[in-house]
Parts: structure tokens; sequence; C-alpha cells
């Protein structure tokens, strides 16, 4: 006990410099924190989303004019407003999204990428999808 | 013997007398403004993952939405569109008739169950509900009133192209929790649309 008492009698405790300059970290530390931490949420999922459904909108304009003897259009051929798009606080900046459609085969069918591509805090983002259309036979 | 100020700290600190008060009264500040800068950052932690929740609540519910609704429509052999405007919203009500089951004449029990069956969507207190029947009553809906977060459905439009057999369908719906909105365009071919 009396060596214990010792030991801790002859410890130093710490200096109030100490805890100034460890105060002064920790709140640098949070305030880097509390900066970085709206930067975490990323809404790629959701632009994912709104792409993959204008690619959806291009094949089913694609599919409509397949029905009619027509061939696929390199075009966008959805409704021109539905590119621009303000989800998720981005009322002030839309995000600005492009269609590009490439065709390739030949005969009935047809291999068909439709590629979404929008940009978004600096970052170029892309999705690819693809179907097969069949081109109906009108006489 | 008398102590210049110099000794008197110097006799202070060899005591362990505990705190003076100089050191308490530079001591507590300096603890409230650790204590308050934790606690500014829990519960900023807390309030981006409540929104980061309700977010993915919104996301999950739009998605679901838009992948019903052109799923039926895929499928159907004519469609009603109801032009609404509800609280201030441009908001539709979407009557699909459909084919539930292949036509294979070969089959005796798929021609027994071949019947166009009906899907209705329509949107009550900014929630959408599928529904059979056309009662009046809605009673589940298929949005909102997740404990994670509640959503409203601010538009839901439907454009009806007959001659190129195209449903287009706009979509938006905003989080109650984080005010945070998504809209979704899409459109839908109908091959078996007037058949």
């Amino acid at each position: 006990m009396r060596r214990l008492k010792n030991i801790l009698g002859n410890q130093r405790g710490f200096m109030l410099i100490n805890v100034v300059f460890l105060t002064v970290i920790t709140s640098f530390a949070a305030m880097i924190l509390m900066d970085a931490a709206p930067r975490i949420r990323n809404n790629q999922t959701s632009m994912r989303l709104i792409a993959l459904n204008l690619a959806n909108e291009q094949f089913a304009y694609l599919e409509s004019r397949a029905a009619r003897g027509l061939e696929p259009d390199a075009g966008f051929l959805g409704e021109g407003e539905d590119l621009i798009n303000d989800s998720f606080g981005n009322e002030n900046m839309p995000i600005n999204f492009t269609v590009e459609t490439s065709v390739t085969g030949g005969g009935n069918l047809r291999s068909v990428t439709v590629t979404v591509k929008w940009q978004s805090g600096g970052e170029n983002f892309e999705i690819e999808s693809e179907r097969t259309i069949r081109i109906v036979e009108t006489s | 013997m008398r102590l210049n100020l110099k000794g008197r700290f110097a006799l202070l600190k060899r005591r362990d007398g505990g705190f003076v008060l100089i050191e308490f009264a530079i001591a507590l500040p300096l603890l409230i403004l650790i204590a308050w800068g934790l606690a500014s950052v829990t519960a900023k932690i807390f309030y981006l993952s409540k929104n980061q929740l309700a977010d993915y609540v919104l996301e999950t519910e739009a998605q679901y939405v838009i992948e019903r609704v052109t799923q039926r429509a895929r499928a159907a052999s004519s469609i009603t569109v109801e032009r609404e405007e509800k609280y201030n919203l441009k908001i539709d009500k979407i009557e699909l008739k459909y084919r539930a089951v292949n036509d294979d004449p070969e089959n005796a029990n798929l021609n027994v169950a071949d019947v166009l069956e009906r899907q209705i969507f329509v949107v009550d207190n900014k929630k959408l509900h599928a529904k059979r029947i056309d009662d009046g009553a809605s009673t589940s809906p298929i949005t909102g009133d997740n404990y994670f977060g509640g959503t409203q459905i601010n538009l839901f439009h439907c454009d009806l192209n007959e001659t190129e057999k195209i449903l287009h369908v706009t979509l938006e719906m905003e989080s109650l929790i984080s005010g945070h909105k998504i809209k979704i365009n899409t459109a839908v071919f109908m091959p078996g649309y007037g058949s």
C-alpha cells in the first residue's frame, strides 16, 4: 500500500498547457468533422435511379418505333424537359442528363445500348443499359 | 518566517490540498468547451443518420411505385387516366386493365384464369393506393407511414399516347423528415394496348 502511494505520489499530472493544447486540437478535429459530415451523403444512387428510368423511357420510344416498323433513332426521343432534374436539393443547380443511343445488328433484330451521362460535384457519371429490339416488318 | 508570492505558490503545490480556485476557473470553461464540441458532433452525426435513412426510404418507395406502375402498364390492354387537382398538386388517377396470364389455348387452367384484371392507382392524403376495386376506401397505402421516415407524393402525372402505345409517367415524392425531393420521369411501351 505504501509502495503504491509512493508510486502515485511521484506521478506527474497534466499541466495546464497540455490541456489547452488538447482542447485546441479537439476543437479543430470537431470543426473538420462537422464540415466534412454533409459531404458523406451521396446522392448518386438516386441519380442512377433517375438515369435508369430515363434509359427506360428511351427504350419505350425505340420499341414503339420498332413496332411500327421504324428504325431506332440515335437522339433522345422522350420529353426534352425530363433531361433536367432538380431532385435532392439541386433546385438552384439542376442536373442535366444526356442520353446517347448506339445501335448494332442486322436483319430484324437490333442490339441497342442507351448511355445516360450526367455531371455532379465536378465528377462525370454514366450508366449503360442494353436491350434487343425487334423491328416489325410492315407490308 | 514570511514567504514571498513565489514561495507561497511553491508551498501550495507541495500540499495535496486539491484545486485552487484559479485552476478550477480555467478548467471549467475548457471542460464545457470540450463537452459542447463533442455534443455538437454527436448531434450532427445523429441528424445526418436520420436524414440518410429518410432519404433511403424516399428512394426505395419512389423506385417501388415507378416499377409497379410501369410493370402493370407494360401488360395493359386499356388505360384510363383521370386528371385530378388535389392539394393544389397535379395528381392523376390511373386505371389499368391487363391480362394476368398468358393466353394459352392448350391450357384449360390458364384459360379459366385468363380474365382482364383491374388495377387502380389513386393518391389519397398524399399517399399512393393500389386498388383492385374503386370503392372509395383508402386504408392500405403503398407509400408513406414508414417508421424511418414518412413520404408524400407531390406529383403523379400520366400521359397516354394511344398512337404510339406509350404511357409517360412522372412521379415526384418528398421526404417529410429530410425535406428532400426525388423526381422520376419514365415511359413504358405497351405492346398489348388496345388488343
